[in-house]
């Protein structure tokens, strides 16, 4: 098995980051779980730059996105992912408070891998968290060349 | 009445009489007609003997000069003078050596094609006024017109004058319509006559050639109907073949026909003089006397003066009257768009001020009619009469406004309530939906109001009692009530001015509000977007906060949840299941907002599959549960996926959750073709409803039942039918507490199969 990537974790909220974690922590993942709080900063730790010029952590397992976002907004730094073709295989799961239809519109055209309503429960937000994580982090390793799937 | 009113139900050829070369003149004077060049004796009247000493046929081809030398003296030089072709002039007063002795004349000149035509009209002795006796009555006169208040004043104050002047038993002012029928609108008169002051009558009593030679020349005499005419000769001009044209002619003799109803009239003697307006025949001052009367030529040039100023006057005041009246029609007009500005729905400005908009019009009746609504003011045809007038307008009249005052000949079934509605004036208030304001005339005849009795006409003096009476007063006033059956009063041009003002001022307020409307669309769309824009905030700052709470409590519940006593943990357990409901209506008030909001991407369904889906997904909640499904072979429709499978889950939803408590849920799921859509409905046999609260059923936050019954947010029902609703169906339910609930929705069949 390869090195165990990280996944990272998009938050502004930091009352969300707490109960992400919590419930990524139940989940039993080993992935380091990576916290940005705004889109400029997922984008520095994805080309490596500023203070994430010389991390020693991989490349991410799976990016979990809030949508609105300080900076720079969920959706942009989705659109800068899936646009470069180094980035573009990174899975990315949208988190977000929003039901509106055209996040939900707008996220898929941009190639998102899995769109998630952060549910009022937390018991099915645990779930949710936990099957993205176990999913995306242990069950789907990237392919070696082309798209996910 | 006047000097050539005839009566054309006995005598039609009068129409046809050609008056102006009648061939004979009255015998109170002579006539040479003279040519021009060296005023030789081309016409003379055949009573020249009796003035002149010469017979008519002895002067014939001769020179003026050889013929009556004193006259030749007297008046060469005056005839050499060129005349303007518009008149009689008189010359002057000469005095002549007669067979009976020295006689005075006037001495009257006009052309005729290229003749002169001389009149001498005898001067009876006594009879000569002088200027200087005329001019006080005269000043006085001018002087009282400039304090007459108005037309009528005007014309009482004329016809006295007239009568003060000239000495005639009776004068009138007789008016002519735009039909050319005729009123007598003022009177000045001793016992001697009858008054027919107000008496109507036909235009055929003053036929057209008649008026026309009224027109040319401004006055007319007849000293005695009972004169016998004195030939003119020859009959044609030897040279051109024509006949002498007496148009401008002092003497020129009448119709019989005129003699005959003046005799009728109990009238020997009769003047009468045109008064124009603008060129044009507006009516007469016409003078009866019971006797034979003779108006000296001063005289009569006197009245001809004072009619001209008279005339002047008269145009000067109706002018000023219209003008006022259209002031005052135009403040009428300004107080019902005042009462328009201050109703809700404009048109009640006018329905509820009747007086004023009848006012508008000068009429006596009035409706509004708008699609299906109609509303009847004063006096009008009945509503189903005035409803076909409408649909008649409808498609007859175009969009501006509609006049006529004899409605019976455009619209035949108008007749029936000709007393209502004779004169119908219209305007379309509205383009999009066809609306009319309509105002009504009754019959003219109906709203005659007689000065004396019609029906006790003028026998006295009419000759010998028994004799046949052809041409009569009463007889005209018979025709004159033939030629305005179905006529209204005309619509004045002021009046029709307003009503267009109103109509175009009404159209105004229409299109003020149409574009008020669109203003406020406008408004409307931006206040939709803002509560876009507001959800769309909720959707992710207000549903945040719920979910911490409900993921703190949870984690310390897990944390901390065995060192908590047991009312702690209780406590905990509210505070997760009070921020879970309140999360969870937010999420159902976004949902249910975007259910009105998000567009429809309709498709066909088939609703066994959808059905069978929404089963599934319940599936999971309900596997301990006993659940007998009926689901019938349902039908294909055309709706929006989405929103139509989340109207199915709330409808299985309650029906799942309403049957808790049953040992065994009976859920039936069916639908029916009815007519032009198809009914589904999901029945159940749970705890039901009172159909008191059917009502309320699908309202937003509308709940039957307690919250520790049956948890929910009361959006479901409401989502329901909205959902329906924007595919164009409806919803319904029927229920019995603790009999079931059977809820229905209804969807268009189109593209259902």
């Amino acid at each position: 098995m390869a090195e165990i990537k990280p996944i990272l974790l998009v938050e502004d909220n930091p009352k969300d980051v707490e109960l992400t974690l919590a419930a990524l922590e139940q989940s039993q993942l080993a992935n380091e779980v990576i916290v940005v709080r705004d889109g400029a900063e997922a984008l520095d730790f994805l080309y490596r730059r500023r203070a994430h010029e010389s991390r020693n952590t991989g490349d991410p397992a799976v990016v979990l996105l809030d949508l609105k976002l300080p900076k720079v907004d969920g959706l942009e730094v989705l659109a800068q992912v899936k646009g470069d073709p180094n980035l573009r295989h990174t899975p990315v799961v949208m988190l977000t408070s929003s039901r509106e239809e055209s996040d939900l519109v707008r996220s898929y055209e941009l190639g998102v891998n899995a769109f998630v309503v952060k549910p009022v429960g937390f018991r099915e937000f645990f779930d949710a968290i936990q099957d993205l994580g176990v999913f995306w982090a242990v069950l789907n390793e990237p392919p070696p060349h082309n798209g996910l799937q | 009445m006047n000097a050539h009113a005839v009566s054309p139900g006995d005598l039609s050829a009068c129409e046809r009489e050609p008056i102006h070369i009648p061939g004979s003149i009255q015998p109170h004077g002579v006539l040479l007609a003279l040519d021009r060049s060296g005023l030789t004796v081309v016409h003379a009247s055949e009573n020249l003997e009796r003035v002149l000493g010469c017979s008519a046929a002895a002067a014939l081809g001769r020179m003026l000069e050889a013929v009556a030398p004193p006259l030749h003296a007297a008046l060469a030089a005056d005839l050499m003078v060129e005349l303007r072709d518009d008149g009689a002039r008189y010359l002057r007063t000469v005095t002549l050596p007669t067979p009976a002795g020295e006689r005075a004349f006037d001495a009257v000149v006009h052309p005729s094609a290229d003749l002169l035509v001389l009149e001498l009209e005898e001067v009876a002795p006594g009879d000569s006024v002088s200027l200087d006796a005329l001019y006080p009555a005269m000043r006085g006169f001018v002087e009282q017109l400039q304090s007459a208040s108005g037309v009528e004043a005007l014309c009482r104050l004329a016809a006295e004058d007239v009568r003060r002047i000239t000495g005639f038993d009776r004068v009138l002012v007789y008016r002519f319509d735009e039909h050319w029928n005729g009123t007598v609108i003022a009177e000045d008169r001793n016992d001697v006559l009858p008054s027919y002051f107000d008496l109507r009558f036909p235009a055929s009593d003053i036929p057209a050639q008649a008026r026309e030679l009224y027109r040319r020349n401004r006055l007319r005499i007849i000293p005695d109907a009972d004169y016998a005419p004195v030939p003119v000769v020859p009959t044609l001009h030897p040279g051109t073949r024509q006949p002498l044209d007496l148009s401008y002619s002092v003497l020129r003799s009448v119709s019989p026909v005129h003699l005959e109803y003046m005799r009728n009239m109990g009238t020997m003697a009769s003047m009468s003089i045109s008064i124009l307006r603008e060129g044009a025949l507006w009516g007469l001052i016409s003078c009866h006397n019971r006797d034979a009367r003779r108006v000296p030529l001063r005289v009569r040039n006197a009245c001809d003066f004072l009619t001209q100023i008279f005339s002047l006057q008269l145009a000067a005041r109706e002018r000023a009257a219209e003008a006022e009246e259209l002031m005052r029609l135009g403040s009428v007009r300004s107080q019902l768009l005042g009462f328009m500005a201050e109703e809700e729905r404009f048109i009640n400005g006018l329905i509820r001020h009747p007086a004023q908009l009848l006012d508008l019009a000068g009429a006596d009746g009035a409706a509004i009619v708008s699609g299906e609504r109609c509303w009847l003011l004063g006096s009008t045809p009945p509503e189903a009469d005035v409803r076909r007038l409408y649909e008649w307008l409808s498609a007859h009249c175009g969009d501006d406004v509609f006049v006529t005052d004899a409605l019976a000949s455009l619209v035949p079934e108008a007749e029936a309530y000709g007393g209502r509605a004779s004169g119908l004036l219209a305007i379309a208030i509205s383009k999009v939906n066809p609306s009319y304001v309509l105002w009504f005339r009754p019959e003219v005849i109906h709203t005659v109001k007689w000065g004396g009795d019609p029906q006790k006409p003028v026998r006295e003096s009419a000759g010998p009692p028994d004799a046949p009476v052809r041409l009569h007063p009463r007889k005209s006033f018979e025709i004159w009530k033939e030629t305005v059956r179905g006529r209204s009063l005309p619509w004045k041009p002021a009046e029709i001015e307003t009503v267009k003002d109103l109509r175009n001022a009404i159209v105004g307020i229409v299109l003020r509000r149409a574009e008020e409307l669109a203003a406020l669309s406008e408004e409307l769309q931006r206040t939709n977007k803002e509560l876009e824009a507001f959800s769309y905030s909720v959707s992710h700052d207000l549903r945040a906060p719920f979910r911490h709470i409900v993921g703190y409590s949870e984690l310390l519940r897990k944390q901390e949840g065995g060192t908590l006593s047991e009312r702690g943990r209780r406590y905990v357990e509210t505070i997760i299941e009070s921020a879970y409901t309140a999360g969870t209506l937010v999420d159902n008030l976004l949902s249910f907002s975007q259910m009105g909001r998000a567009s429809l991407k309709p498709r066909p369904i088939d609703m066994n599959v959808l059905v069978a889906e929404v089963r599934r997904s319940f599936a999971l909640d309900v596997k301990e549960r006993r659940i007998d499904w009926r689901v019938g072979p349902l039908a294909t429709v055309r709706a929006d996926p989405v929103m139509l499978r989340l109207a199915v889950e709330n409808l299985v939803s309650n029906a799942l959750k309403y049957t808790r408590s049953r040992s065994e849920a009976v859920i039936e799921i069916g639908c029916d073709r009815r007519g032009d859509e198809v009914v589904f409905f999901v029945r159940d046999n749970g705890v039901g409803f009172d159909m008191a609260y059917v009502g309320k059923l699908f309202g937003v936050f509308q709940r039957l039942h307690r919250m520790e019954e049956f948890e929910g947010t009361g959006i479901g029902l409401a989502n329901v039918r909205r959902i329906v609703e924007r595919h164009g169906g409806r919803v319904w339910a029927e229920g019995a507490v603790e009999k079931g609930a059977t809820f229905f929705f209804a969807l268009p069949a189109t593209g259902a199969h």
